[in-house]
């Protein structure tokens, strides 16, 4: 049990180990080469460890508990994979370009707590591992410096910091609740059903995820932060760092408990966004920004599957959950790393480039075969033959449309110079990155002992996933046809209106300022002095 | 009700130590008097780690003993003679600022310290015997055993602090330091008055006989709520607060570190012993009710105005404004809806948690801002540019108090806005969770402002007026990583805070 121990803590402690060796300039320079191997303790944890085995640092009274549980386990394997991929594709990208310390601390952070995320077990550690989460990858939004990076990381912060203080007060309402002295998020989310505030927390664990999540309409952060990060930032910013929102949705939710109301509004939210990200970001012109809205609406969808097992009280929603998002975590970061091969890529070179990414690009829309039909297929069985597995399949028929959309500004956007080749150092990662999104889901599929194998590959299921991709494919071509009167609809939509609500707290903060140097005039002090004492003593004598 | 105190008040083994406490300092001062120029210096540097040495044995003792440590002078018993009385709140509060004086004088060294061979000067000379002077007032302000006492201690405090303010001799720093001094000797007469009012109703000051005699009647209430105000006038507390900006934004970065970090702690400190120890059932619903609006008012004006701010160390001080807002919300959490007593636990650790971690935080971030203010040549928010490149230890020091003023984890912050986010749920007072959760939104976007525009490339290349000694950016680092691990003792002794509090007795003794 101890070398048990030892690998589990390995995970987040040997990147944690590296950012702390970046205090060392000579390492610091050296540490680009090394990203790639900093997640590889955790991908050992995931095969060796047992599920459910766990460790506890600190006191008897106090103390910080980290395990690993199956969904925990899923997105911590394939977000190390991604990790390591964008790992080593970041180290030939960073060549020959200024800051590598800053990418390189901010990246380390993010990944310890991207992985720390994935296996805390008790409240305090999930919200700390969060929040190192959050400034790193702040710091990797803003690595361009430019204007719009700075906008986007300031926005990506503000809404986070925002989210973790309304998951702040649901951890400590929580925490209220559990009898005892236990931290831990299993007892806080049994205690949850029967509490008296849970109406509150649960709003509370909603509000604060789905701002994390990016649910609509919240979703504003994520096209400007992923079209302004680093592509191997992007790639896992919207593959794995953002899935933490997913399982802290999956662990903290009472899902084994039916709670309609809940359940029903959570799914129509999910499904809301995972239309909306389509219709928004078929208006979309850059590569990015288009991926950037298939996040959203497949976000979206991620969290309809937990809404739907809210609503049934269907435990089996977090295992469906937990492996949709793992296979976006492998397909998202596989497109983004793409989108920086491609744009190195000439036109005689473009189609070996190309077709991969055609391929798991069409696969996320449902293409049988691939992981994404697999995934659609897991999350059929919890929506059933309701309402949501009609918009399930509008979803599907619109991001395949999305999909194709991406894969055409995609190959606009390859280099001028018809022999340019991406470096190889770019491509294998690229590459490594899709063959593994191809075949993680089934071998998950296979190990996770739920439904069997010919199922999937019934000629009726295959149909039922093909449809909804021929029909996306007609309406593509219908779309490219008009494609000139799309309406331009600026990049984050309705952050339009928050510039309006900025406009607006400046206002008051100049009024609150000149509040306070009136206030801070000698007569208005002295006054206050007078008014204070009369006020307390009027207070404690009125007791 | 059991007698809250019923051990019998006399010398402890080891009570000793408290004197010391107190005599050091002092001694240190007068020996400076009396060896004169740099000699202030020297003393200074040698005692300060001493100091901090035998707080650390007095914490463990309290820590290991469960017991408070008294020290009665001369073995005259109150309420003729003084008791020194050193309980878990005190221990660790002194330690703290023990630390923060250490770092303080480290980084002093290079603007006060004078060289071999070159001439003494007035302001190094002045800035070292006021330090030792603050911490004298400081520890007796945490040992003290009757008001006069403590009264005594924080005149000392203010006429230690506010020449600190205007050691440059600045007109701008000498119109602040006397808005200082005014406003604070204001709070003094109120204080004495109320001092005053308490000795002729019950013939002693001693906190213990006082807490066993007191009752409510008129005249205990109006001196309480004079001695309140007249604290809160010294705390800067909003509305206030109207000397704390322009002086802890105008003095040099050292002095600046101790006002925000020690000084205002020390007006607090007895406003904790006032309402606590000497009358934990008097303040009633409606008086916590105003202390919480107050605290709240601070941390959302003083905030706003933060954000606003063109200066660095103006922005600082304003942050302090807020700070100091958070203290006062441990009134309202603390108080029992049943019993109407001020509860000794819970809110009360959080608020001193909080006020731990604002001590180090903020003097690291004074200290970091005095290092660019050094650097640059001036502290122009808006034209930071490359400082971060320039000077990564010191903004990596800024940042880090940063995160603990915005309460992420580990930092003391966290942990102090955990304990007090558990108070408002145990009270069902909601409404300062929402104060509490926005301060640190607030803070976040002041933090981001200042660190946005230090990271950003610099338009010209960045000429340092004065090359920076690493030992000061290592002891803005050093405190700024307390501050950053305090929350760490979660793991640990946190409980250190309820030792020899009167009602953890009473639980003991029944």
């Amino acid at each position: 049990m101890i070398g048990q121990t030892t690998l589990l803590a390995s995970a987040f402690v040997v990147p944690f180990g590296m950012l702390l060796l970046c205090l060392w300039p000579q390492i610091l320079n050296r540490m680009p080469s090394l990203l790639a191997f900093a997640p590889i303790p955790a991908l050992a944890a995931v095969l060796l460890v047992a599920t459910d085995s766990s460790f506890a640092i600190g006191s008897a009274r106090f103390h910080l508990t980290f395990a690993m549980d199956r969904p925990g386990a899923m997105l911590l394997g394939v977000s190390a994979l991604l990790w390591i991929a964008a790992g080593a594709y970041a180290s030939q990208y960073l060549q020959n370009r200024p800051n590598h310390g800053r990418f390189v601390v901010c990246w380390l952070m993010t990944l310890t707590g991207c992985v720390g995320v994935f296996l805390a077990a008790d409240m305090v550690g999930f919200y700390f591992l969060l929040a190192l989460l959050t400034l790193g990858a702040c710091g990797l939004v803003i690595y361009h410096e430019t204007p719009s990076a700075w906008r986007a990381g300031a926005v990506y912060i503000g809404l986070a910091l925002l989210a973790e203080a309304f998951l702040l007060m649901a951890f400590v309402l929580l925490a209220s609740e559990i009898p005892g002295n236990s931290l831990l998020i299993r007892d806080a989310a049994a205690a949850l059903p029967t509490s008296p505030q849970r109406d509150l927390i649960l709003a509370l664990l909603i509000a604060g995820f789905g701002m994390k999540a990016g649910l609509v309409p919240f979703h504003f952060w994520m096209p400007l932060a992923y079209s302004a990060a680093p592509t191997p930032a992007a790639a896992v910013l919207s593959g794995a760092v953002v899935k933490a929102s997913i399982l802290g949705m999956i662990r903290f939710l009472p899902l084994g408990t039916a709670l309609p109301d809940w359940g029903t509004a959570i799914a129509a939210a999910g499904l809301f966004a995972a239309l909306y990200g389509v219709v928004i970001g078929i208006t979309q012109r850059s590569p990015r920004l288009v991926l950037a809205y298939s996040s959203v609406s497949q976000m979206g969808f991620i969290i309809a599957i937990i809404g739907m097992g809210m609503l049934t009280g269907d435990g089996r929603a977090a295992l469906a959950a937990a492996f949709y998002a793992a296979h976006h975590v492998l397909v998202k970061g596989a497109l983004f790393l793409s989108v920086g091969v491609i744009a190195a890529t000439g036109s005689r070179r473009l189609w070996p480039m190309l077709l991969p990414a055609a391929i798991i690009a069409v696969g996320l829309g449902g293409l049988p075969l691939t992981g994404g039909a697999l995934a659609k297929f897991v999350a059929d069985e919890l929506l059933g033959d309701s309402t949501a597995s009609t918009i399930a399949t509008l979803s599907a028929i619109g991001t395949t449309l999305l999909m194709l959309q991406f894969l055409r500004h995609l190959a606009s956007t390859a280099s001028q110079d018809p022999q340019a080749t991406a470096n190889a150092g770019l491509v294998w990662p690229w590459l490594a990155t899709a063959a593994v999104s191809l075949v993680v889901p089934w071998t998950l599929y296979l190990t996770v002992p739920r439904g069997t194998l010919p199922d999937p590959l019934s000629a009726a299921v295959l149909w039922k996933a093909l449809w909804p991709v021929l029909l996306g494919g007609a309406l593509a071509m219908a779309l490219w046809r008009w494609w000139r009167s799309m309406p331009q609809i600026p990049k984050g939509d309705i952050i339009v209106a928050l510039d309006g609500g900025v406009r607006a707290a400046v206002t008051w903060g100049k009024a609150l300022q000149r509040t306070d140097s009136v206030l801070r005039q000698w007569p208005a002090a002295t006054v206050s002095l007078l008014i204070l004492t009369v006020a307390l003593g009027a207070a404690v004598l009125a007791r | 009700m059991p007698d809250a105190n019923l051990l019998p008040d006399a010398t402890t083994t080891d009570g000793v130590f408290l004197v010391l406490a107190i005599v050091l300092p002092a001694a240190g001062v007068l020996l400076s008097f009396v060896l004169g120029g740099r000699y202030a210096e020297r003393i200074a540097l040698v005692l300060l780690p001493s100091g901090f040495i035998l707080a650390t044995i007095i914490l463990v003792d309290v820590w290991q003993s469960g017991h408070r440590l008294v020290y009665i002078v001369g073995d005259w018993k109150p309420p003729l003679g003084i008791a020194l009385r050193a309980d878990g709140l005190s221990a660790a509060m002194m330690v703290v600022m023990a630390i923060v004086f250490c770092a303080v004088a480290i980084f002093a060294y290079a603007d006060f310290g004078t060289r071999a061979g070159s001439a003494e000067a007035r302001a190094p000379f002045a800035f070292w015997i006021l330090l030792m002077a603050i911490w004298g007032a400081m520890n007796l302000i945490f040992l003290g055993g009757d008001l006069f006492t403590l009264y005594v201690a924080l005149e000392l405090l203010t006429f230690a602090a506010v020449p600190l303010v205007c050691l440059d001799g600045r007109a701008e720093t000498l119109q602040a330091a006397l808005r200082y001094l005014i406003f604070a000797l204001l709070g003094s007469i109120l204080y004495l008055v109320g001092t005053a009012l308490l000795y002729g109703s019950y013939a002693t000051l001693d906190i213990v006989l006082l807490s066993r005699q007191i009752r409510a009647e008129p005249a205990t209430l109006v001196a309480a709520a004079l001695m309140t105000i007249g604290l809160f006038a010294k705390t800067a507390l909003f509305p206030l607060h109207l000397w704390l900006p322009p002086a802890h934004a105008g003095a040099p970065a050292a002095a600046s570190a101790v006002l925000s970090a020690v000084v205002v702690k020390g007006s607090f400190f007895l406003v904790v012993r006032l309402w606590f120890d000497v009358m934990p059932g008097m303040l009633g619903g409606a008086g916590a009710q105003l202390f919480g609006a107050l605290g709240a008012a601070a941390i959302i004006f003083g905030s706003v105005v933060a954000l606003q701010q063109q200066r660095l160390k103006l922005l600082i001080a304003y942050s302090t404004v807020a700070q100091i807002g958070y203290l006062f919300l441990i009134f309202p959490l603390a108080l029992d809806a049943a019993s109407g007593q001020l509860q000794g636990s819970g809110a009360l650790t959080g608020g001193i948690i909080q006020a731990i971690s604002h001590a180090t935080a903020k003097a690291a971030m004074f200290m970091a801002a005095g290092l660019i203010y050094a650097a640059l040549g001036h502290d122009r928010i808006a034209e930071l540019g490359g400082i971060a490149r320039a000077l990564p230890m010191t903004i990596f020091a800024f940042a880090l108090g940063g995160v603990s003023l915005i309460g992420l984890p580990p930092s003391g912050g966290f942990l102090a806005k955990w304990i007090l986010l558990e108070a408002t749920v145990a009270t069902g007072q909601w409404w300062w969770a929402l104060v509490i959760l926005a301060g640190g939104l607030f803070t976040s976007c002041y933090m981001f402002i200042v660190l946005s525009r230090a990271v950003a490339p610099s338009g010209a290349p960045l000429k340092l007026k004065t090359a920076v000694p690493k030992y000061q950016e290592a002891a803005a680092l050093a405190l700024a990583l307390t501050s950053l691990l305090l929350g760490l003792v979660a793991l640990g002794p946190i409980d250190i805070i309820e030792v020899g509090r009167p009602d953890s007795i009473m639980v003991g003794s029944r």
